[in-house]
C-alpha cells in the first residue's frame, strides 16, 4: 500500500483529534484510469487521469458531519478538518451517531478475494487501441449493411483505498476493474434507428470474453430490435433477461434498507420472517466471490463481512441495516448495503423454458420507470421479443409492465441457468407468470 | 472585523472552502463582503495566468489538432439535513481540478489533474495531445476575456453564509409539515448549496470565468392513514441568492409536499393502454426533454444515430408548437452565462411553428455542420470533456385555455407530477414516470392516479400534440439533473398545459376489463 496515503490519513486523524473531535473516520481513495473509444476506424476519444479524494467523518459533542475534498495539500487539509469540526458544532445533537462498536470490526477474513489484477501495469496503450479496434471491427462486420454507427470502448482502472478510524479500524484495499464495450445503431424501417450494445466487466482484461465475441453480440442485439412495435395489452408470462433483472429488483432491495425501514418508507417494514415471494425466490449476499465486482472483506462501516441469506424460499430473512440505522431502530446491525447479490441460477436455458411457456415476452431492455418504496407499486417500460412455442415471432417496443413488488415476486416461476456476472448483482434470467404487458 | 478576509468567512460557514490555510476560526458570524467577484479567483488562489495557460495549450497542441481548451474548476457543495425532527447532519465536498482537451476533427484527447501545478497540468496536456500526430505548429492567439450578461449574480456567496442562518429554515420545514396534517409521520428536509467557479481558456483566444450557484430546499414527507403509508417530495431552487430562501418559501414548500402526500391515499394505478394525456404546466416539461431534446443533441445527429438525424427543416408538429432550449432565463437551473467550452449562453429554437429548426451544438458538432456553436457544450466537471447538453427546455404558450384542453378529453390522464424519464435516441421511444396525476372523465378532472410509466415515441408524440394552452410555467425546482454518457448536469424544463392525443399508459389492468 502507498505509504504517502497512509501518512496523510494518520495526519488527518491526528489533526482532527487535536482540534477537538471526539472521534474521526478518514477514507482516502485514489485511482488511475484509461479509457479509449473508437468509431469510424479511429480513436474518437482517449482519456486518462489519476483522481483522488479524501473523506472525513467527524464526531464531536454528539454531533456529526461528513465532508470530502480533492485538495490534499497539507495546509489546505488542516484548515479543512478544523472547519468540519467547527461547522459540526453548530448542528443539533444526534445521540445515535457514533463510530461502530469495534467488536464488529473483528473476525475479518484473511483471504485474497482476487480483485486485483497483478499484471495490470502490463497493459500498454497499443494493447488498448488494438482491443478497441477489434471490438469496433467485429461489430461492423456482424452488423453488415444496416450499420449506421458502431462505437467501441475499452476501460481499465487501478484503485487504492485506505480507511482509518480513531477507534481502531484499519482497512486497505487495492483493486482493478476493466471493461470492453461495443454498441451499434442500425437503420430499421422509416426513421427508426435501433441501438443495441453488449459489454463485459471484470477484474482483469484476460478474464473477459474476446473482443470479437462482444462486438458480434452487440450487433446481434441491435438487429434483434428491428421491427419493434407496440402490441395489444395482454396478460402474459414474461422472461426478464439476466442483465435486466437488477433494474426491477432494485426497487425491492431499496425497501430492505435500514434507512427506508426506519424512515417508514418501506413496503417491507415488519415483513421479516414473512413470505414475500414464491418458493423459488432466493437471494444471497456473498462478499467472498473470487474476483466478484462486489467482493469485500469489510463493509462501509468497517464491519467484517459475512455471507448472508437474505431471502430463502420466498421468506424475507434479513434487512440491510448499517450501524447508525441499527442504533435508531434498536436492532442488531447486519450490513449497510449489498456486496455480491445473487439469485441462484436454475437448471434450464432460456430457450428450453420458452418452449414450455407458449406465448410470452422475453424482455431485453427497460426504459424509464420507477418504484414506490412505500407501497411497492412499480411501473417500467420494456423492449423485448414476443415468442410463441419456443420461437421468436415479433420484436416489441414502447410497451410497459406495472405491478406491486409484494405480488410480483410471488409470480416468479423459474430461474434460468445463465447468471450475469458483469455486475455485482449476479442474476439469471427470471420467469414471471401472468404479468400485464401494456401496449395499444 | 475590518481585518478579516473574505476567505476566513468562507471557512466559518458550513462550506468548507479553504484553499488557503486558516489563521483563526470565528464560527457563526457573517459580515457583508463586497459583491461576489466573478473574475480573478484562479489567478489569486492558484497563480493561473495567461502565460501559463498559453504554455499548456501549446503542449496540448504539440502533436497537431484543431483546437484545445483548459477548464479549471473549484466547486464547493454543502448539504444540511433534517431527520426525525433534528438538523443533525451536514455533508459537503470540495472539488478542485483542471481538464485539458485536444480536438482533432471529431476526435478528442482528454487528461485531467487535481494538482494545479505546472508539471501536473503539462502532463495532462501531454495526455490530451496523444489524440493527434501531425507536425502542425500552434499559432498563439491573444486571450480575450469573454464579457456576457450574468444571469445569476450573487450579492453574497453561499460559502459566506453561516450554517446558523440555514439551519432555522430547514427546521421550519419540519414544524410546518407536521403542523399541516396529523397524518404526517415522517419529515425529511435538506438544504443544498453549491458554488462552482470555472475558468476556461481556449486555443482560439477565449478566456471565460464564472461563478455558477446552484441551490435548493427540499422536503419529503411520509403520511399514514388507516394503516397505509404514502410519501411525496417537493423542492424549490435554481441559481438563487440566499435571500430567495425565506420563511414564506418554506411555507409554500410545506403546503406543496403535504398536499401531494395526502392526495395519494385516494390514488390508484390507472388502467393500462393507449389514452389521451393532458400534461399540466411546469415540471411535465420532462416530456419534451425526453421526447425531443435528447434527439436534437447534435452529437447523436452527427453520428446519424438519432431519429431526428434527417428531419431539420421538416414539419414535425402542428404550427402552434414552438420549442426552445436556452441558457438565459435569470436564476433558472439550466441557465449558463457561458457554456463549458467558452461559448456564451444563448437561446436556441428547436421547433418553430412546427418546423424542426436547429440541433443543440457543441464546438465539435458545430464545426461538422459548419454552423456556429449554440452554447450547449456542457460537462459535469473537470473530469469530463464537454458534449452537447440541454439547458432550460420548454414549449412556448399557445392560445387556448387550460380548461379548454381538459374539457376536450372524454377519457384520459391529467399529469401533475413527473419524477424521471428516459429515451432511446435511435428509435425515439421514450418513457416518463408519473408520480401523480388524475383521471379525466367526460372533460373533468376526477380521481387521482399515481405511479405509472407513460411511454411514447418522440416524433409521433410531437405530431400528436393537438392543443397547447396559454399557461407556460418553468419548473421551479433545484434538483433537476440530466444524465448522458455518465455525466450529470443541472437542467430545467417547462410546459404549458397541452394535450397529447395518445400515449401508452403503463397501468395495471387491461383497459375496459
Amino acid at each position: 500500500m502507498n505509504k504517502d496515503m497512509i501518512n496523510l490519513c494518520e495526519f488527518v486523524l491526528k489533526t482532527a483529534k487535536d482540534a477537538g473531535a471526539d472521534d474521526c473516520r478518514v477514507a482516502y481513495n485514489k485511482s488511475r484510469f484509461v479509457e479509449v473509444q473508437y468509431r469510424e476506424h479511429k480513436a474518437e476519444t482517449v482519456k486518462e487521469a489519476t483522481t483522488q479524494g479524501l473523506g472525513v467523518d467527524i464526531y464531536v459533542n454528539g454531533r456529526y458531519s461528513s465532508q470530502g475534498t480533492s485538495d490534499l495539500r497539507h495546509d489546505a487539509l488542516k484548515s479543512f478538518v478544523i472547519n468540519v469540526i467547527e461547522a459540526a458544532k453548530l448542528l443539533e445533537e444526534d445521540p445515535y451517531r457514533s463510530l461502530p462498536d469495534p467488536r464488529f470490526y473483528e473476525g475479518r477474513k484473511d483471504i485474497d478475494l482476487n480483485i486485483l489484477d497483478k499484471e495490470y501495469e502490463k497493459l500498454t496503450p497499443e494493447h488498448r487501441h488494438k482491443m478497441a479496434q477489434e471490438l469496433e471491427e467485429s461489430c461492423l462486420q456482424a452488423g453488415g449493411e444496416k450499420v449506421i454507427s458502431a462505437t467501441s470502448q475499452v476501460y481499465d482502472e487501478f484503485a487504492e483505498e485506505i480507511i482509518l478510524t480513531s477507534n481502531g479500524f484499519w482497512g486497505e484495499q487495492q483493486s482493478t476493474v476493466c471493461y470492453k464495450f461495443a454498441e451499434m445503431t442500425a437503420q430499421d424501417e422509416g426513421d427508426r434507428r435501433p441501438n443495441g450494445y453488449h459489454y463485459a466487466v471484470g477484474r482483469a482484461m484476460k478474464d473477459l470474453p474476446s473482443c470479437k465475441k462482444i462486438g458480434e453480440e452487440a450487433a446481434a442485439r441491435t438487429l434483434s430490435l428491428f421491427g419493434g412495435k407496440k402490441l395489444k395489452t395482454e396478460t402474459l408470462p414474461i422472461i426478464i433477461e439476466n442483465r435486466n433483472v437488477g433494474r426491477v429488483l432494485d426497487g425491492f432491495v431499496q425497501a430492505m434498507n435500514g434507512w427506508a425501514l426506519q424512515q417508514k418508507r418501506s413496503f417491507l417494514l415488519n415483513k421479516k420472517g414473512e413470505k414475500i415471494g414464491s418458493d423459488i425466490f432466493h437471494m444471497i449476499d456473498d462478499p467472498f466471490v473470487m474476483g466478484g465486482l462486489g467482493s469485500r472483506l469489510y463493509d462501509g462501516d468497517g464491519f467484517a463481512t459475512q455471507k448472508r441469506i437474505m431471502i430463502e424460499n420466498g421468506v424475507l430473512n434479513e434487512y440491510y441495516i448499517d450501524w447508525y440505522r441499527s442504533r435508531k431502530l434498536g436492532v442488531e446491525p447486519t450490513t449497510g448495503g449489498t456486496s455480491n447479490l445473487i439469485i441462484p441460477a436454475g437448471k434450464r436455458s432460456v430457450a428450453e423454458i420458452m418452449k414450455d411457456l407458449g406465448r410470452g415476452i422475453l424482455i431485453n431492455g427497460f426504459i424509464g420507470g420507477n418504484s414506490n418504496s412505500n407501497t411497492g407499486d412499480f411501473s417500467i417500460g420494456i423492449t423485448g421479443t414476443l415468442f410463441e412455442n419456443g420461437q421468436f415471432t415479433q420484436a416489441v417496443a414502447e410497451m410497459n409492465i406495472a405491478d406491486n413488488h409484494m405480488e410480483f415476486w410471488k409470480k416468479l416461476a423459474e430461474a434460468a441457468n445463465d447468471p450475469w456476472t458483469n455486475s455485482s448483482w449476479h442474476m439469471p434470467s427470471l420467469v414471471f407468470m401472468d404479468v400485464v404487458v401494456a401496449g395499444v | 472585523m475590518g481585518s478579516m478576509s473574505r476567505r476566513t468567512f468562507l471557512n466559518t460557514s458550513l462550506a468548507i472552502g479553504g484553499a488557503t490555510a486558516l489563521t483563526r476560526i470565528i464560527p457563526n458570524i457573517w459580515v457583508q463582503p463586497a459583491r461576489a467577484a466573478t473574475v480573478g479567483f484562479f489567478e489569486s488562489e492558484f497563480g493561473i495566468n495567461n502565460i501559463l495557460c498559453k504554455k499548456i495549450l501549446e503542449k496540448a497542441l504539440s502533436k497537431g489538432g484543431d483546437f484545445a481548451d483548459i477548464y479549471f474548476e473549484h466547486t464547493i457543495s454543502n448539504w444540511v439535513s433534517l431527520e426525525d425532527g433534528k438538523v443533525d447532519r451536514a455533508y459537503g465536498s470540495i472539488d478542485l481540478g483542471v481538464g485539458i482537451r485536444t480536438v482533432k476533427g471529431d476526435q478528442t484527447g482528454y487528461g485531467f489533474t487535481q494538482e494545479l501545478t505546472e508539471e501536473s497540468m503539462l502532463a495532462a496536456a501531454a495526455t490530451a495531445a496523444t489524440i493527434a500526430n501531425d507536425a502542425m505548429k500552434y499559432e498563439t492567439k491573444e486571450f480575450v476575456q469573454l464579457d456576457v450578461k450574468n444571469h445569476y449574480p450573487l450579492e453574497r456567496l453561499f460559502t459566506e453564509i453561516s450554517l446558523s442562518l440555514k439551519l432555522p429554515l430547514v427546521k421550519q420545514v419540519n414544524e410546518k409539515c407536521f403542523g399541516l396534517s396529523g397524518h404526517v409521520i415522517k419529515v425529511n428536509a435538506t438544504m443544498h448549496d453549491q458554488q462552482k467557479r470555472i475558468l476556461i481558456y481556449t486555443s482560439d483566444g477565449v478566456k471565460a470565468e464564472d461563478i455558477i450557484p446552484r441551490n435548493y430546499i427540499a422536503a419529503s414527507v411520509v403520511a399514514e392513514k388507516d394503516g397505509r403509508q404514502e410519501r411525496a417530495g417537493w423542492n424549490f431552487g435554481g441559481r438563487h441568492e440566499f435571500s430567495y430562501f425565506t420563511p414564506t418559501l418554506v411555507d409554500r414548500l410545506a403546503h406543496e409536499v403535504v398536499k401531494r402526500a395526502l392526495v395519494l391515499f385516494d390514488a390508484e394505478q390507472p388502467p393500462a393502454g393507449e389514452l389521451p394525456v393532458v400534461l399540466g404546466p411546469g415540471l411535465t416539461g420532462i416530456l419534451l426533454h425526453e421526447a425531443i431534446g435528447h434527439g436534437m443533441e447534435a452529437d447523436f445527429n452527427r453520428k446519424g444515430v438519432s431519429t431526428y438525424a434527417t428531419m431539420i427543416g421538416k414539419r414535425v408538429a402542428e404550427p402552434f408548437v414552438n420549442i426552445v432550449d436556452e441558457g438565459i432565463t435569470d436564476r433558472q437551473l439550466g441557465s449558463i452565462n457561458v457554456d463549458d467550452e467558452g461559448v456564451p449562453g444563448q437561446k436556441t429554437m428547436l421547433v418553430e411553428n412546427g418546423i424542426l429548426t436547429s440541433y443543440l451544438h457543441d464546438r465539435i458538432s458545430a464545426r461538422h455542420y459548419k454552423v456556429n456553436p449554440t452554447g450547449n457544450g456542457r460537462r459535469e466537471s473537470y473530469q469530463h470533456y464537454p458534449i452537447p447538453r440541454m439547458r432550460n427546455t420548454y414549449m412556448l404558450s399557445g392560445e387556448c385555455t387550460p380548461e379548454e384542453v381538459i374539457k376536450s378529453v372524454k377519457k384520459g390522464i391529467y399529469v401533475t407530477d413527473v419524477s424521471n424519464g428516459q429515451v432511446k435516441i435511435g428509435e425515439g421511444d421514450f418513457a416518463f414516470y408519473i408520480s401523480q396525476g388524475n383521471m379525466i372523465e367526460d372533460g373533468k378532472i376526477t380521481k387521482p392516479v399515481k405511479d405509472i410509466n407513460i411511454m411514447g415515441n418522440g416524433p409521433k408524440m410531437l405530431q400528436n400534440v393537438t392543443m397547447v394552452a396559454n399557461d407556460m410555467e418553468l419548473y421551479e425546482g433545484g434538483t433537476g439533473a440530466c444524465g448522458k454518457d455518465g455525466q450529470r448536469v443541472p437542467v430545467s424544463f417547462g410546459l404549458p398545459t397541452c394535450l397529447v392525443k395518445s400515449l401508452t399508459v403503463g397501468g395495471v389492468q387491461k383497459q375496459g376489463a
